[in-house]
């Protein structure tokens, strides 16, 4: 039970830190990065509940976790084509320059 | 195994793909027609499930079954849910024909707004947190795509990362939700955990799930806090998605929400601290400030896309009173109104979209005297906006008369006080933009022409089922009181169907 804490806590950290840099940093793509650290955060929620049940692992947690894994990948590759578009415009990857659409 | 409409969706979202490479090949228009085709079928198909569904459950299992895998579960709400979904998505697929044709890269269109519209049926149709990540995020992530799809412009593609960004943290929260449902109850599937969540010592953890499943989902359905993403996506997108976004994305953010709440939460609230009392003043708060602030910004845009995009940002909150009620009478109010609101900011959309073709400008002063050029469309904007406005003898008066009416019951005046100020400020910003259009011109408007009939005949369609629905609404509150009983008092039955199911 107090491995469980342990991991919860990290999980939060992580939460944190992830909201942290979505929110925080300037730089598009380390924006991404925040999305990805609170992705893993939410997976590493699931597989830390998914061992609560000592003496065994409950799969359902992880087939959750593989397949929101595969999905981050995709929310992570739509991002990353929207931002060489969003370069392509504004010829910067400081996202305070995206302020022109406003009110 | 697999609803067959969901199958027909998706395998049509991929052919269509392969009829956009015939068309740049031979030039002709083969992939529109297929997408309305395959749309149409899934209505149809949609109609046949309504009958043999009626107001009892269907459970489709994948694999091994409900404990360990997948599954889906129907019943009258998830019918109605998709039922809107799959109506606007016909109509505004047959508009993009004629809307649509000086794009490039029209395949890849046709084929996301199938496969957009396959993800919020896959969201009404789950039965278990697994199917509804799954197809939730297949809905956002074509969205994503739609809404930055006219990406030689500056505008959409801004949009569609800050859409991307808000959208993406609100799809991790909902994980975070999950997982401590999860945690709690060893099972992801609704029934399950509704049984079981009761059982278990849950203390403040039910709390902090409902607050990260509120938070995920209500990042979607633009409750003010987190709608910020709101007013650039939606003008931004092409009209017809627009109408899609603002007609069910955000209502599909809505739905899941419900689906939790009432399946997982209010059955449960006894042994949750604060009881249900915590659950319904929370969301009359976010009710309230949702109008409010949606009603105020819409008075200050000079853009006819995104006055429209915040007047939904007040109807969410017209549908939270709904919601807030936690009552039968409510829920049928609230879900009206998303078929309402399908309907009639649907239509707006499409109608100023149609305006916005012929114009190039999206600038209320700009339209001044477009109506003498094109009168079908001034005449079906009118009606839409009328019914926005809740004008007797128009849908939405239908609907907001009985969200209103069931603040009152649950023991809310206040909201319904609220509510009733809201939709008469509304008036406020609609009657002008209508003034806009029949005044005077004050430009040179004779190369302003009628918009083409495959456009019109999906608008008309609309506005005679907002008269419809305004005169005679029995059908529709028929429907929409069997979709709120689905998960009010027959919610015994979804629960039992589960349970049957894993017993074989």
């Amino acid at each position: 039970m107090l491995a469980t804490f342990v991991y919860l806590m990290f999980t939060f950290a992580l939460l944190f830190i992830g909201l942290y840099c979505v929110s925080a940093k300037r730089n598009m793509i380390r924006m991404l990065f925040g999305v990805e650290i609170l992705l893993n955060a939410a997976n590493l929620c699931f597989i830390t509940l998914a061992s609560r049940w000592i003496p065994y692992v409950d799969m359902l947690g992880q087939a959750v976790v593989i397949m929101s894994i595969i999905i981050g990948g995709c929310v992570i590759a739509v991002g990353l084509a929207m931002i060489i578009n969003v370069y392509k415009h504004y010829k910067t990857l400081d996202v305070r320059e995206l302020r022109r659409l406003r009110w | 195994m697999f609803p067959t409409i969901l199958l027909t969706l998706m395998a049509g979202a991929v052919a269509t793909a392969f009829f956009g490479l015939l068309d740049e090949k031979v030039g002709s228009r083969s992939k529109e027609v297929f997408s309305s085709i395959i749309l149409a079928i899934a209505l149809y198909m949609l109609y046949n499930l309504y009958v043999s569904v009626g107001d009892g459950v269907m459970v489709f299992t994948i694999g091994v079954g409900p404990p360990l895998a997948a599954c889906f579960e129907v019943d009258a709400l998830s019918v109605f849910i998709a039922a809107c979904t799959v109506f606007l998505a016909l109509l505004c697929t047959v508009y993009s024909a004629r809307y649509m044709e000086h794009d490039t890269r029209l395949a890849e269109y046709y084929s996301l707004l199938l496969s957009m519209t396959a993800g919020m049926v896959g969201v009404a149709f789950a039965g278990d947190m697994f199917t509804l990540f799954v197809f939730w995020e297949l809905m956002c992530i074509s969205s994503y795509v739609l809404v930055a799809f006219r990406r030689e412009r500056w505008a959409p593609v801004e949009a569609g990362f800050k859409y991307l960004i808000m959208s993406a943290i609100g799809a991790t929260m909902i994980l975070f939700g999950m997982s401590f449902l999860y945690g709690m109850t060893g099972t992801l599937n609704f029934a399950q955990i509704s049984e079981t969540l009761a059982e278990v010592d849950a203390g403040v953890w039910a709390l902090v799930a409902f607050a990260a499943l509120f938070v995920g989902f209500g990042i979607k359905a633009a409750v003010v806090p987190m709608h910020t993403w709101l007013p650039d996506a939606h003008p931004e997108a092409p009209s017809p998605i627009s109408a899609m976004l603002s007609g069910m994305v955000i209502e599909t953010g809505l739905y899941g929400f419900i689906r939790l709440l009432y399946v997982v939460f209010i059955p449960n609230a006894a042994v949750i601290d604060g009881g249900l009392a915590t659950f319904k003043v929370t969301i009359g708060f976010f009710a309230a400030i949702t109008m409010i602030v949606g009603n105020v910004m819409a008075l200050l845009q000079k853009d006819i896309k995104r006055l429209l995009a915040y007047s939904s940002i007040a109807q969410i909150g017209y549908m939270l009173i709904g919601v807030a009620a936690a009552t039968e009478f409510g829920l049928r109010g609230c879900f009206l109104h998303v078929l309402n609101h399908s309907l009639m900011k649907g239509l707006a959309f499409l109608a100023a979209g149609a305006i916005v073709h012929q114009l190039g400008t999206r600038d209320i002063d700009e339209i001044k005297g477009v109506g003498k050029r094109m009168p079908i469309t001034m005449a079906v904007l009118t009606i839409a906006v009328l019914g926005l406005g809740g004008v007797p003898g128009t849908a939405g008066f239908i609907s907001k008369f009985i969200l209103f009416a069931s603040a009152v019951g649950a023991g809310m005046p206040i909201l319904t006080v609220l509510g009733v100020l809201n939709s008469a400020f509304s008036m406020a910003y609609y009657l002008p933009m209508l003034k806009n259009l029949v005044t005077t011109p004050t430009k040179d408007l004779s190369e302003v022409k009628e918009a083409p009939a495959s456009m019109l005949v999906p608008m008309c369609i609309m506005a005679a089922l907002i008269i419809l629905i305004g005169i005679y609404p029995a059908p529709a509150v028929q429907f929409a009181h069997m979709a709120s009983e689905a998960v009010t008092t027959k919610l015994s039955t979804y629960i039992e169907a589960i349970v049957r199911a894993i017993l074989g």
